[in-house]
């Protein structure tokens, strides 16, 4: 256990080091000028986020998407592109989101049974995977 | 009887079912082919939607690409995208939207690249909200699951018209440009992304539905992705339809100051002094670009002002009345 604290100790002060390093001139910068964002929250009676708990929050995405097989300058670019709103919901749920492809190819290697079941909910208008199924037109 | 509520594909308590219940899953079909027929109330909503709207409408001005193995994503929005003046292909996009692992794009990915491009990505949730849009003749990217909630295949589509005698969506899908899809399969297999749409515009042009905070929030999401004369079209667009919009005001001088336009936004930041004399952070910004300027005294004049109103950003206007005041050379407030 101490063996573990001296080990933790000195990694948790570098962390808190660079942790100052990339947070207090941002947070300077950032100081004056109100952003866009920080206006709507604010008419919307939230209070604004903390700037550290955002830049956690952005960070934690970037790495998400960089372990789903994403560049990191890309991972950073598509986290840019969010607000922050959007950015702490989807940090929470990166997971189980969709990604639309329409992957044929998961049916291809599907069992028997979903082939079956799926051809079945197709004819009956549930599902649109085979597009040889003619669809019921219900009006 | 209504098919809403817990979808087909699954159990009222929302757990997925496991491929091992095949017996369930059959028996659970025969009792929706003998039900079938009373399905009639599902399209009660997309009739009430319709009813202000012509029969039919079908835009031509959207381009087609067949999408490759599971690039949906990428084909959707540079369809999307072409039609709004950018021009794009799923190629030069899929790096953007498409994450290998997933074998798909996911919606974020989506509207940030939209963003990234300099164009409003607004959210169309709904079937009202959607036929209106074709019919302004704005087309929108749909999330539908072909496939069942336990067996899901995600799709991209874009809706491109409507028949409202035939009861079909019109999409370019898949391989398939101008597909005839019943407005009951599409009504189900859209459901399943729980009605996820998305317009893709140029920043002078306002959807048809345009609701002003939503509208705010997507011209926000270009500014966010640094797309400055984007979102300073997108502000002032906003602007026309809603003056009174500070957060719009706002959004137009902090762009113009990502811009670089520093008069622009001092003008801009100005007018929203003159619109909101009671707000704090319009002076705030203000007294910041004139600093930006080197103007000093101005700069301390608007900065006390904002300082005088206080509100919940008071803090803030108080460090920028310090920095002012502190007024070290060479400093230069960075963004």
């Amino acid at each position: 256990m101490s063996m573990l604290r001296q080990t933790v100790k000195p990694v948790s002060v570098i962390v808190i080091i660079s942790m100052l390093f990339v947070v207090v001139p941002y947070q300077s910068c950032l100081a004056a000028l109100i952003g866009t964002e920080t206006v709507i929250e604010t008419a919307r009676g939230r209070q604004a986020r903390q700037q550290v708990k955002q830049i956690l929050d952005r960070q934690e995405l970037q790495k998400a998407l960089k372990a789903q097989g994403v560049s990191a300058q890309e991972a950073k670019a598509r986290v840019d592109a969010l607000s922050d709103a959007e950015a702490v919901r989807l940090v929470e749920k990166l997971d189980q989101l969709p990604a639309g492809g329409d992957g044929l190819g998961a049916v291809i290697g599907a069992a028997l049974v979903v082939f079956i079941v799926l051809l079945i909910t197709d004819i009956l208008g549930y599902t649109d995977v085979f597009t040889f199924v003619k669809k019921r037109h219900v009006r | 009887m209504s098919v809403r509520g817990p979808g087909f594909g699954s159990e009222p308590d929302g757990r997925p079912w496991g491929t091992g219940r095949a017996d369930r899953i059959i028996f659970l079909l025969i009792v929706h082919l003998m039900l079938a027929g009373c399905s009639g109330a599902l399209h009660r909503q997309w009739v009430d939607a319709g009813a202000n709207l012509p029969a039919r409408c079908q835009l031509d001005s959207a381009p087609f690409w067949p999408q490759k193995a599971f690039q949906c994503g990428p084909a959707a929005l540079a369809m999307a995208l072409t039609w709004s003046g950018i021009s794009a292909d799923p190629d030069t996009l899929a790096p953007e939207v498409f994450t290998a692992s997933r074998k798909g794009s996911l919606q974020s990915a989506m509207i940030g690249s939209a963003r990234r491009h300099g164009r409003v990505a607004y959210p169309v949730s709904d079937p009202e909200t959607l036929l209106a849009e074709v019919c302004a003749g704005h087309p929108v990217i749909v999330l539908q699951n072909l496939g069942l909630s336990w067996r899901p295949i995600w799709h991209y589509a874009l809706v491109v018209g409507y028949d409202a005698n035939e009861g079909i969506v019109i999409l370019h899908s898949g391989v398939t440009a101008y597909k005839r899809v019943s407005i009951k399969v599409f009504e189900k297999t859209w459901a399943r992304s729980d009605y996820w749409g998305l317009l893709v515009l140029p920043p002078a042009r306002l959807p048809a539905t345009a609701a002003e905070d939503a509208y705010i929030c997507a011209v926000l999401g270009i500014e966010k992705a640094g797309q400055w004369q984007a979102a300073v079209e997108g502000y002032k667009n906003a602007l026309t339809r809603w003056p009174d919009n500070l957060a719009a005001h706002m959004g137009l001088g902090n762009s113009y100051y990502g811009l670089g336009d520093i008069e622009s936004a001092e003008t801009a930041l100005r007018a929203a002094t003159l619109r909101f004399p009671t707000r704090g952070s319009t002076f705030n910004n203000l007294a910041h670009i004139l600093w930006t300027q080197g103007r000093q005294q101005a700069a301390l004049d608007a900065a006390r002002r904002a300082v005088e109103l206080g509100g919940p950003l008071a803090n803030v206007y108080r460090e920028t009345l310090e920095k002012i005041q502190a007024g070290v050379d060479g400093e230069r407030p960075c963004r």
